[in-house]
């Protein structure tokens, strides 16, 4: 929350970054801050453009729009290279070579090779060392991929659905390690995922993205903070027509910033954003992870919150809770 | 893991515990991922390179000892070639005319397409090198293997064949199966249709279709090139004024090339060969036309190596303008 110690280089600063396909635009008009040692969940639907903004990160793609610094550096710059590690959704790896020759190619490309530490997760998962590539199973070369990137020793580690195809239990051991990683060397990590609710446990810091850009950014605790889930019953005055709809909002919620509202029966359910005391029949909670980026996935439309920790220096943003929904 | 991390931190960088195939000199960096990756095709083509080398040695020393015992060097050999060497030498010139084509379809166009397609050209990216010194690596490397087979083949052939290039009937020196596989022209053709290939290869990013792509691209580079292969060289030109009849047809150098003749008049106009076919008689035609002589164009063989190095420069410099190609646009966007 305080960010009490002195301000150093930020992992990632991004300055409306945009990125442009011949199918239109993938990512626009994204600004934040990522301080370093933070460990980073990107949230997004499918589309977002959670792999283009990593892949920018990465300087595997140059942004159309904007710049996107890694440490302060350019990605293209050969330091930005050194300090960033990137996990591809793929976890593309030359089939052809042994699990030794794909470490070895890791030791010979990279200054900073860690090769015990490479091959400690490799051995953790019983990967035979001389097999290759291509005979191992899908979660054996996942971990195979994610020694080539821990073995790097980056300062910034990009991670692509990391998790996606392996089982739950391995799944947890290489997110522990991953955690003990990034906490013994301050590694900062950028992650996306969908699995919700295990960046819960895993992450202090979240990105939210959808079509339209940057919907949320900033410290988890303070972001979650910043918000009440509020549960009640309906009036009965309301017309049963048109349930849903954010025109039934009481006029109680009018002074908050509305995220969501959605009413199922007789029940009503609102995230807000408060702004001053709430008023009016509610139990108020403040949301977990999990609520809160439901919440912002299934509403696009809902104002964006980027806290001040997020915040590049020398833009402008909406400042919080002012704005109120429109629609 | 805190316990496996903690340990992994003291150890600064890799024990090279992990056994290795050490096999000739060590290979390091990107050099050894290039090696390793494209092994199998570089030793392929290394070996089928080092059998035909010594088949060709092997023929050369086979002419030469059927020369010598015809008193090879000190007559005109071309009173004593025969037996097999003349039908050989058009085959092989003609098979070895193919290489360019293959060194494209099969190293060319896959080189950065595979990696493209497979993804590990993004696992390369991002390694601590940069794409550019990815892609110079991967096309030196590939290029010293092409350059080392053209150039043996070449010298290989240029040797079985110089004994006997003076005669008519092994090879004509202006035939593509003698001009294009001597001297700088197969490396030269090689190197340009392999990174047509790659460049085609990147473009495209997918293995297959740039193959397919590749194939038709050196057909075209080989056509073209047999098309214009005459043009490099400076024409010579003989004229006659001893009339028209029987032996009075000018002399050209020993093996040069006749690329036409006329019938010059009086006046120094010229008429095509076939200008008294139409006519009476052949002094009909002398006297209507006022012929007077013989007008030749020809290429001597003398000009055959300065014409192989004017044309494989232009080759090398439209290598060099591809490579530059795919330098920016390995800059802008490579993955």
């Amino acid at each position: 929350m305080d960010a009490g110690g002195p301000a150093n280089e930020p992992a990632i600063e991004a300055n409306r970054v945009g990125m442009k396909f011949r199918r239109g635009w993938a990512l626009q008009d994204c600004s934040f801050r990522l301080p370093a040692g933070r460990i980073c969940g990107l949230v997004g639907p499918n589309g977002a453009g959670k792999t283009t903004l990593m892949a920018i990160a990465a300087n595997l793609l140059q942004p159309t729009d904007g710049t996107l610094k890694v440490f302060g550096a350019a990605p293209e710059s050969a330091e930005a290279g050194r300090r960033t590690a990137f996990l591809a959704q793929e976890k593309p790896l030359f089939r052809r070579f042994t699990v030794t020759e794909t470490l070895r190619m890791g030791r010979e490309l990279n200054p900073g090779w860690d090769q015990r530490a490479a091959e400690n997760i490799v051995r953790a998962g019983n990967v035979p060392m001389e097999a290759k590539i291509g005979t191992l199973s899908g979660g054996q070369r996942t971990r195979v991929a994610f020694a080539l990137a821990f073995g790097k020793r980056p300062d910034l580690l990009l991670l692509d659905e990391p998790m996606s195809d392996l089982d739950p239990l391995v799944r947890h051991e290489l997110m522990s390690t991953l955690m003990a990683e990034a906490a013994e060397h301050g590694t900062t990590v950028l992650m996306s995922s969908h699995m919700l609710s295990e960046l819960e446990n895993v992450c202090d810091f979240l990105l939210v993205i959808s079509t339209g850009g940057l919907r949320m950014a900033g410290d988890v605790d303070e972001l979650r903070s910043a918000h009440l889930l509020l549960h009640g019953v309906r009036s009965d005055e309301s017309d049963s027509q048109r349930q849903g709809h954010v025109q039934d909002v009481p006029a109680e919620l009018a002074g908050h910033t509305l995220v969501e509202y959605r009413t199922s029966g007789r029940q009503v359910t609102a995230l807000i954003r408060p702004d001053g005391p709430v008023t009016g029949q509610w139990q108020a909670a403040t949301p977990n992870l999990e609520e809160l980026l439901l919440s912002y996935l299934r509403c696009p439309d809902a104002p964006p919150l980027i806290t001040f920790q997020a915040h590049v220096p020398g833009q402008t943003y909406g400042s919080n809770g002012s704005r109120t929904v429109a629609a | 893991m805190s316990n496996l991390t903690k340990t992994s931190a003291t150890r600064s960088n890799g024990s090279t515990a992990s056994p290795m195939a050490t096999r000739g000199p060590r290979l390091s960096g990107l050099n050894w991922l290039i090696w390793r990756q494209h092994r199998a095709g570089f030793w392929t083509l290394l070996a089928i390179t080092a059998v035909c080398v010594a088949w060709l040695v092997y023929q050369r020393t086979d002419l030469i000892n059927q020369l010598t015992a015809q008193g090879w060097p000190d007559s005109a050999p071309d009173k004593w070639l025969n037996g097999e060497h003349p039908e050989r030498f058009q085959f092989v010139g003609v098979a070895l005319g193919f290489i360019p084509i293959v060194l494209g379809v099969f190293l060319g166009a896959p080189l950065l397409s595979g990696d493209l397609e497979n993804g590990t050209a993004q696992l390369v990216a991002s390694q601590s090198v940069t794409p550019i010194r990815w892609l110079a690596t991967k096309l030196a490397v590939s290029g010293l293997v092409v350059i080392v087979c053209t150039a043996a083949l070449s010298v290989a052939f240029g040797r079985w064949w110089g004994p006997v290039k003076y005669v008519p009937t092994a090879l004509e020196w202006s035939d593509g199966a003698a001009f294009d596989n001597t001297g700088p022209i197969p490396v030269a053709l090689a190197l340009f249709t392999v990174v047509g290939g790659v460049a085609i290869g990147m473009l495209l990013r997918r293995t297959l279709i740039s193959m397919v792509v590749t194939f038709a691209f050196a057909v075209v580079v080989q056509l073209v090139w047999s098309y214009f292969r005459l043009d490099l060289g400076h024409v010579h030109t003989v004229t006659t004024h001893k009339g028209i009849s029987e032996g009075t047809f000018p002399q050209t150098p020993q093996a040069a090339l006749e690329i036409d003749h006329w019938y010059i008049s009086g006046s120094g106009q010229t008429y095509g060969w076939g200008t008294c076919t139409h006519e009476v008689s052949e002094k009909v035609c002398i006297q209507k036309f006022d012929l007077v002589g013989w007008k030749v164009d020809y290429l001597p063989m003398s000009q055959m190596s300065s014409m192989q190095w004017f044309g494989a420069s232009i080759l090398f410099a439209l290598t060099a303008a591809v490579t530059v190609f795919i330098f920016i646009r390995g800059r802008k966007r490579i993955v």
